[in-house]
């Protein structure tokens, strides 16, 4: 079995750069900043991936995970260390990007596609089949400016894939339509790699790692922290950020919220503190009966700019056992940069939980999951009554009807 | 992804793949340029017609240049330099302004100033019958020579994509030359016989005038198409050693560079 792609002792440097000015000696001062300390945007990466194999890689934002893409893809030279790519290389990095918003849906799939490697006759004769798979039917001879965002999407990555590439780069796609067109993409995906395509993707959603991918490669300021099972990575993923998280909560940490819950520092509260949970209301309140609505009020106080954080809520047994799971990232809910004070509300239209106490958690994290900024773990509590089970987690609304024959 | 293409094959594909991608990239910028303008590609008319009609009016009318056929005289001169000119204008930004293209894996980057000069070459062609019109109302008729115009056209192309690879590659380290680059371009035009003759010039500055490779082709193209005669052979072969000497440095300057334009994007 060899590999399609091969890298051995991959490292990348950027200098920090003189302005143009200082290389080409207009000014006089050029000198000062020449012996500027090379910067390492990957060190020593080796991995391979296999025919039919899908390897993500994982890492915070700036720890090399565009870079390495770009060398795989040929665009720019590692500094050290060799690749080998043994195959045709196709590449869903910028979704769209390439297209010219005054041609037509069509004009820009075959100019896409021919870009990708296709021969003009090839694009043509794909042509029906890429515009079925993005569903674009009646819209393929409107120039792209008047398509979604949506749209674009859908028309760049059918093209993609239909170019069968042997080995694809992936940088986080699957933000493509709705869920029905996701299903088919990752059945297009499935696939492409028993047909023996090897996929590179970028991921930070620790479950489509998991679901998705074979093997993983994690890394950490351009080095490599762990390559291994997509699943073990994952894990020591997950929990690196919980301790991130921990290491992140300052020790002066305020020792109850404006609302008066008491706080145990590390316990049940964590978070780097750069934003801060300053309240949660219930209402109609902790007291609930089955099937009525909730509604969760997070106040929240932001000193300095963040740029667009998750919001993240679940309900919980005191068990532990997740009930309710749900965050601004999934449900897709855009939120703005943001600075001062605020508040963001779920609403629940009904909540058909068994009687029974529960708690509700409640967490603000950084824009790629990195860490937390505030997270209150089993601190509110509310108290479900009513309801007809005795034991389980569900207690929707119900009624037995038994007929004899 | 059936079989391995013999090594045969890929090669043909490549080519085939090259010649492709070259004819999509430019009816992608001519559909650019003018799909949604009223006039479309009359635009591309627009401004030799202009240059045209101020030239000959100023230069014959107010000043009173003495030049035989001086309307044709003048716009072979305006086309001529027009091509050059367009192009030269714009290769600055291809590699900057096409970045989507340039972080596409495997795309052949060295197609770009082709693409850019071939598109420019496509206006200078819907121009020529124009140009062929107003031989025709000055009396003028085709003859044999003529047909050293594709020739011409080739030694011409050579010239412009030999000159618009080191430009294109100097652009990305070093942005001001796009710029420099057109400001440069109206002072060349003044001392090109664009607008008047180089029997205009006094002898001894001839040399000098000839270090500019458009001069010699600004004027063999008179000879073919005014006059009627073969253009001159050494002219033309000076010009094709100057192109093609340009455009093999220019593009070895433009491979070595290439793996550091994406980084400096």
């Amino acid at each position: 079995m060899n590999a399609l792609v091969k890298a051995d002792g991959l490292g990348k440097t950027f200098t920090t750069k003189p302005t143009t000015a200082k290389r080409l000696h207009l000014s006089s001062l050029a000198r000062t900043s020449r012996t500027a300390d090379p910067f390492w945007a990957l060190r020593n990466v080796s991995f391979e991936v296999a025919r039919g194999e899908m390897m993500g890689i994982v890492g915070a934002n700036g720890a090399g995970k565009s870079t390495l893409l770009r060398l795989l893809g040929g665009i720019g030279r590692p500094t050290t260390g060799t690749l080998e790519m043994n195959g045709r290389i196709g590449a869903l990095l910028e979704l769209g990007g390439g297209f010219q918003g005054d041609l037509t849906g069509r004009e820009n799939a075959i100019l896409a596609a021919v870009v990708a490697g296709l021969l003009k006759s090839e694009a043509l004769e794909l042509l029906p089949e890429i515009i079925r798979f993005a569903e674009l039917e009646n819209f393929i001879d409107a120039p792209v400016r008047t398509y979604s965002t949506g749209m674009t999407m859908r028309l760049a990555f059918a093209v993609a894939v239909h170019t069968e590439p042997e080995i694809m780069l992936v940088d986080e796609f699957l933000a493509v339509g709705d869920l029905a067109f996701q299903a088919k993409c990752n059945a297009r995906i499935a696939k492409l790699r028993e047909a023996g395509c090897a996929i590179v993707l970028v991921s930070h959603g620790m479950d489509q790692i998991r679901e998705q991918c074979d093997r993983a490669l994690w890394l950490r300021r351009g080095e490599v922290v762990a390559c291994d099972t997509a699943k073990a990575v994952a894990t020591y993923y997950e929990q690196e950020m919980r301790e991130e998280s921990l290491r992140r909560t300052p020790e002066t940490l305020p020792l109850s919220t404006a609302s008066g819950t008491p706080a145990l520092r590390k316990e049940n509260r964590f978070g780097s503190m750069e934003m801060e949970i300053s309240g949660v209301t219930l209402r109609p309140g902790p007291k609930l009966t089955c099937g009525a609505p909730l509604a969760v009020e997070i106040q929240f106080q932001c000193p300095a700019t963040l740029d667009s954080p998750i919001f993240a809520l679940s309900i919980t047994r005191p068990d532990g056992m997740i009930c309710l799971d749900t965050n601004t990232r999934s449900a897709r809910i855009p939120i703005p940069p943001l600075h001062g004070d605020g508040f963001i509300q779920l609403t629940i239209e009904r909540l058909d939980l068994a009687a029974g106490a529960y708690f509700i958690n409640v967490g603000v994290f950084d824009s790629n999951w990195s860490h937390a900024y505030d997270f209150h773990w089993h601190m509110y509590q509310i108290f479900m009554e009513g309801g007809s089970a005795h034991k389980g987690i569900l207690a929707p609304p119900n009624q037995w009807t038994m007929k004899l024959a | 992804m059936s079989t391995k293409p013999s090594h045969q094959n890929s090669q043909e594909r490549a080519w085939k793949h090259a010649a492709d991608l070259f004819s999509v990239l430019v009816s992608r910028d001519l559909k650019i340029l003018y799909k949604r303008s009223s006039l479309g590609f009359g635009w591309a008319l627009v401004t030799p017609l202009l240059q045209l009609f101020i030239f000959s009016f100023v230069f014959r009318r107010a000043l009173r240049m003495e030049v035989h056929n001086y309307p044709s005289f003048v716009f072979i001169g305006v086309l001529v330099f027009g091509w050059l000119q367009g192009a030269l204008s714009q290769c600055g930004g291809i590699i900057t302004s096409s970045k989507s293209l340039v972080t596409q894996p495997g795309f052949p980057l060295t197609l770009l100033p082709h693409v850019m000069v071939s598109v420019r070459l496509f206006h200078f062609l819907i121009a020529l019958p124009i140009l062929f019109g107003l031989l025709w109302c000055q009396g003028i008729r085709p003859a044999w020579p003529w047909f050293s115009i594709p020739g011409l056209l080739v030694v011409q192309y050579l010239l412009i994509v030999g000159m618009a690879y080191p430009l294109a590659s100097l652009n990305v380290i070093f942005r001001d030359t796009q710029h420099i680059v057109g400001v440069s371009l109206q002072l060349i035009m003044f001392v090109t016989p664009v607008f008047y003759s180089l029997d205009q010039v006094p002898e001894q500055m001839h040399p000098w005038f000839y270090l500019n490779p458009m001069v010699g082709l600004i004027q063999s193209w008179r000879d073919v198409l005014l006059d009627g005669n073969w253009p001159n052979p050494v002219t033309l072969l000076t010009l094709s050693v100057v192109g093609i000497t340009l455009l093999i440095i220019g593009r070895r300057t433009f491979v070595a560079q290439s793996h550091c334009f994406v980084e400096e994007l």
